[in-house]
């Protein structure tokens, strides 16, 4: 059976072969850690960076919006470039040389990039989630005597988040694939994983359409349990408003 | 300071590269990458949304299984996929068209999305009433169902560009020489102009994605979509900072309507 004309025979062996298992495992691990992790300092950082932009002082929402503007017009490639080449020379004569021997700056960096990158995105979103939150609400938060932090906390943030919650998941999941980039500074995650094993061994496409394979599965599983949650909440919503009625 | 400026006066440099004497790099490559696929993937785009909005099944699930594969892999292991794995099947092709053909994939399934949510945006009864005139369904949707829906589109078609437009900063890493591979370039030759060239490429940068998204607020002012940014939102007036601040000090630092 010749559908294709393919001049390459797969051989199976080779994700599996120490070193390369060693570091697609590595790959793997890290690809999470900075997903993760970057998930969920965009978040916090998103959120203050939000209610800084729907703030009434100029103070709190201009650095906010001049943070979003320069940030949104950039690709997020170049600020993990800036991170891993620029960052360091702009320190003091001490931590350049500390950082550059530093093994795992790659990964700090590339930490740092996308989260700079993201949490512009994401204050977006939150901010559009704040926005709509009903005047009523606020008011009656005020009346019943709550503070302005306890305002954030209990009333506005939570159903902000619950109106934004399908874009902030798709965002996610972006932040999730675009933790690939990571590749073009070496930090050793799973695309950069890849690539080496291409270049040792000429015998690229398996362990390519293994990653590729990951990053579908763990991608098409997140929207599948974003679209659960959403559903829930939703169920929430309507269970709470039939109790009260 | 001074090699700022300098490298601001080598703005040619940046936009066209070496054009005239040499290969066309620089801005102006980030440019053609994203027009050229933009455009494609707009024709695939297209028929993928419409595929997905098909209520043949044989069409519908295929189509469907195309764009959430393509969206759910990383720009980067596409591109990659393109330049790999082409030379496999015996296609020989350039650099630049392997980029041009990933983005377009990429594109074509991005673009998918939002075509197929412009045509569920019409209302259903734009179909039946067409249908009923005595138009066949091909004329149905060339000349009712798609016009309107491209008006509903196109904000997002222009906010879809510009995110394009600055994905294609990633094809630095197979080698094409962009924007951000220029300013890499002028880094490693002059180490100690390394502040200047990731300056000018994030000026570059910024300048351009800026008039467009100036533009796309002005087209989506112009269609009529409410935009957030004129859009005086009610909790404006109702102060969310955190801070405590004794009344006087707060006066002076609140715009009073």
């Amino acid at each position: 059976m010749k559908i294709l004309n393919l001049r390459y025979d797969f051989d199976w062996s080779i994700p599996f072969r120490e070193p390369f298992a060693g570091w697609l495992i590595t790959g793997v691990k890290l690809t999470f850690l900075i997903a993760i992790v970057t998930t969920a300092l965009s978040l916090i950082a998103g959120t203050i960076l939000a209610i800084m932009r729907t703030s009434r002082f100029k103070f709190l929402n201009l650095p906010a919006r001049m943070y979003v503007e320069t940030v949104r017009n950039i690709p997020g490639l170049f600020w993990l470039l800036f991170f891993y080449f620029v960052f360091p020379q702009m320190l003091p004569f001490g931590l350049t040389e500390t950082l550059n021997q530093y093994t795992y700056y790659s990964v700090v960096a590339g930490i740092l990039g996308l989260t700079i990158d993201n949490s512009a995105y994401v204050s977006d979103i939150v901010r559009t989630g704040i926005l709509s939150v009903p005047r009523g609400h606020i008011e009656a938060a005020v009346s019943t005597g709550l503070n302005r932090f306890q305002q954030i906390r209990y009333i506005i943030l939570p159903m902000a988040f619950r109106t934004v919650l399908p874009p902030l998941g798709t965002r996610m999941i972006h932040n999730f694939k675009n933790s690939s980039l990571c590749m073009a500074i070496a930090a050793p995650e799973l695309t950069w994983a890849t690539q080496q094993v291409e270049s040792i061994t000429f015998r690229g496409l398996e362990v390519t359409l293994l990653a590729t394979g990951f990053y579908i599965g763990l991608s098409l599983t997140l929207a599948v349990l974003m679209i659960r949650l959403e559903r829930w909440l939703n169920i929430d919503v309507t269970s709470i408003t039939q109790m009260r009625t | 300071m001074e090699f700022l400026i300098e490298q601001l006066g080598n703005w040619r440099y940046y936009l066209i590269g070496a054009y005239p004497n040499g290969p066309l790099t620089g801005l102006s490559m980030n440019i053609i990458l994203a027009v050229l696929s933009i455009v494609i993937g707009l024709f695939f785009g297209i028929l993928f949304g419409l595929g997905r909005t098909s209520c043949r099944r044989y069409l519908r699930y295929p189509c469907g299984l195309y764009v959430d594969v393509i969206r759910s892999t990383p720009l980067l292991l596409l591109l990659f996929w393109f330049y790999f794995f082409l030379p496999v099947v015996g296609a020989r092709i350039p650099l630049f068209w392997c980029a041009i053909i990933s983005l377009s994939v990429y594109a074509s399934a991005y673009q998918a999305e939002i075509v197929r949510a412009g045509i569920l945006a019409v209302p259903f009864g734009q179909m039946e009433a067409a249908l009923s005139t005595g138009m066949t369904r091909y004329q149905a949707v060339k000349l009712v169902i798609l016009p309107q829906a491209f008006k509903k589109m196109l904000p997002s078609f222009v906010s879809f560009f510009n995110s394009l437009y600055k994905s294609t900063s990633i094809v630095y890493i197979v080698g094409i020489v962009d924007m951000t591979r220029t300013g890499v370039i002028i880094s490693q030759r002059q180490p100690n102009r390394i502040y200047a060239a990731y300056i000018c490429m994030a000026i570059g940068f910024w300048i351009s994605c800026y008039l467009l998204s100036i533009a796309s607020q002005m087209l989506e002012k112009k269609l009529g979509i409410l935009d957030y940014e004129s859009y005086k939102p009610e909790i404006c007036r109702q102060d969310l900072v955190l801070l405590p601040i004794p009344k006087p000090i707060k006066r002076l630092l609140i715009t009073q309507k």
